[in-house]
């Protein structure tokens, strides 16, 4: 009884999220409020894709803005050059650019472990934001690319902002609920023994490199819906967005939120966007305050947010 | 392209190669010794820059900032290294991830003092002449850092094989674990090899004002150009940071000259190249890929 009454409290609190923009119309009339939310919900797509990599995999990437910048370049790209706003034409191109170039740079960098996979990430990261800022006749280079349309689905559009909202929410949800499905499966537990003993992974006679291939691939092309997202959102795609300030954010909000957990993802990249863009417009210091934070939280407690909310809680109980 | 133009380009090249060896000795000395992956690099490298940037406004004088800067921030690392790494001393990963967050704190207070804006230094009174070379002018200032990496590789070669220090620093990049266990004070070589490290970024720092613009992001370029020097040329050794570095910096002028939008992929084709044949790196003793 007790779990069904989890079960429906979870799910108005969802849908009370999906409709935000239809019951806060009162007292948001600026929609900023609408606006933040919308934001956190990208990013926290984007922070659920590299916590499979990070958190259950233990593949520390710092180059995920890749696949992000390489998601909402592709879904931007598809519209304008193919003349479409089909939301299954902008969604299957940035999965398709964001798979093939995660598989790309996949391959040159799941055979190194650890520091130096990180290291290999970065440098790759690196490389296409580099090409992004450069190839002014494909991406727009500096200027960026602007003017990008928004999705329709049979007729349906999501033109406007609050019904862009309500698609983003949809997919947070399926994104989301997605990961819980990944992480309970064989193919989740099989993750996790390679974050825990990759060595004897491999003794019970699972090829290790293609695993850790295809998670990076998955989370490469979850981070690409998480850009398309983003590029629907902005009307408008930066070449920062494929930049390592972006995949060092990433990995901040999945170790501040919570690394190898459901929510902690979420509660990290609302955390970190709180701080980079809310604090940021009162006080000048705002990426101080969240290297601090950052500092603190690595030293004192690696759990993330999530971890010592769980200790409190457990506490509490006892 | 004439034999001038390559001339030219081969002097620029080597020049930057010459300031990536002084960031990535850095890099690969705190590497090799601490197995920390100082992610702070790019930011120390920056703030040695800027700092070199107010000394000179505020005394005219270059040579004093080039002393003074990489001395105040080894120092800096001196006491951060205890401070902040020491307590999570053997979780690599961790350490490189605290780093990031140093990182983020010395480049917004950069952005705060110095503002976002492109700055210049202009080279010191002396060196700011060129001279011909093979019938084309080049700037002294350039030839200047050559010659100045090239003493300070023959020096630190020199402390690595001939002093009792670089007896140190190869035994504890060697197994650093074993060094405690014959009786040296490893937690104050850690500290002091931080130290240094950082000092050479901030060197870089200086020595790179007055050639390259600084502006916001040159922190995380040239981060990640000393990473891809250490990880061809290999981590942990004097030889690797030199022969990624004499790679690294012509493949990038180069680069830029033929290949304009793909610069960076010139660079990174050599990594890549590198990685997949020899995954120790050039000279190497660290396996990097599998």
């Amino acid at each position: 009884m007790k779990r069904y009454a989890a079960g429906a409290a979870l799910v108005a609190a969802a849908a009370a999220l999906a409709t935000f923009p239809l019951w806060s119309k009162g007292w948001d009339s600026s929609r900023y409020a609408t606006t933040v939310l919308e934001n956190i919900l990208i990013l926290a797509i984007f922070a659920m894709s590299l916590n499979l990599l990070v958190g259950y995999a233990g593949m520390p990437s710092l180059g995920h803005s890749a696949f992000f910048g390489a998601g909402a370049y592709a879904a931007g790209l598809a519209g304008q050059r193919l003349g479409t706003e089909n939301l299954f034409v902008g969604l299957a191109a940035a999965l398709v650019t964001a798979s093939l170039l995660a598989l790309v740079i996949g391959y040159l960098s799941v055979r190194a472990a650890g520091i130096f996979f990180l290291m290999l990430t970065l440098a790759f990261d690196q490389m296409v934001f580099a090409y992004a800022f450069k190839a002014t006749d494909v991406t727009g280079g500096a200027n960026g690319l602007s003017a990008i349309r928004r999705p329709e689905l049979f007729g349906l559009s999501f033109g406007s902002p609050d019904s862009l909202y309500v698609l983003t929410a949809l997919a947070f949800f399926l994104v989301g609920a997605l990961t819980w499905a990944i992480v309970r499966s064989s193919y989740g537990r099989a993750l996790v023994g390679l974050r825990e003993n990759e060595r004897r992974m491999r003794a019970l006679g699972y090829g290790t490199l293609t695993l850790r291939l295809s998670v990076f691939v998955l989370a490469g092309a979850l981070a690409g819906v998480a850009g398309a997202f983003h590029a629907w959102n902005q009307r408008f795609v930066a070449a920062q967005d494929a930049g390592i300030g972006l995949s060092i954010s990433g990995i901040i909000m999945v170790l501040l939120g919570g690394a190898g957990t459901l929510v902690g993802p979420v509660v990290g990249a609302a955390a970190v966007f709180l701080i980079q863009r809310v604090l940021d417009s009162y006080i000048p210091f705002a990426q101080t305050v969240l290297g601090l934070v950052f500092v603190a939280f690595v030293l004192g407690a690696r759990q993330g947010i999530v971890g010592v909310a769980r200790q409190a809680l457990a506490r509490a109980r006892s | 392209m004439t034999g001038e133009l390559v001339v030219q380009q081969a002097l620029n090249g080597i020049s930057f190669g010459a300031l990536l060896f002084v960031l990535a000795a850095g890099l690969s000395l705190i590497f090799g010794m601490m197995d920390v992956l100082n992610l702070a690099h790019g930011a120390f490298y920056m703030l040695g820059a800027y700092l070199a940037l107010a000394i000179v406004r505020a005394t005219g004088n270059f040579w004093l900032a080039l002393v003074v800067v990489p001395v105040a921030l080894g120092l800096l690392g001196r006491v951060l290294e205890p401070l902040l790494l020491r307590r999570i001393r053997g979780l690599h990963l961790q350490q490189a991830l605290l780093t990031i967050g140093v990182a983020l704190v010395i480049t917004d207070l950069i952005r705060i003092v110095f503002g976002g804006e492109l700055r210049t230094l202009p080279a010191p009174a002396g060196l700011d002449r060129s001279v011909d070379v093979l019938g084309n002018p080049y700037p002294v200032y350039r030839l200047f850092v050559i010659v100045f990496a090239a003493a300070l590789a023959a020096t630190l070669s020199f402390v690595y094989r001939r002093t009792r220090l670089g007896a140190l620093i190869r035994a504890g990049v060697g197994d650093a674990e074993m060094l405690g266990a014959l009786g040296v004070d490893t937690e104050r070589l850690f500290a002091n090899t931080y130290a240094v490290g950082v000092g050479l970024a901030a060197l870089a720092g200086v020595v790179a004002a007055p050639i390259l613009t600084l502006q916001p992001g040159a922190d995380e370029e040239m981060l990640i150009l000393s990473l891809v020097v250490v990880v061809v040329g290999g981590l942990g050794t004097l030889g690797g940071a030199i022969a990624g570095s004499l790679l690294i910096g012509p493949a990038d002028s180069f680069g830029k000259v033929f290949l304009e939008q793909f610069s960076l992929a010139l660079i990174f084709a050599v990594m890549a190249l590198v990685l997949l044949f020899r995954p120790t790196g050039l000279l190497g003793r660290i396996r990097i890929g599998r």
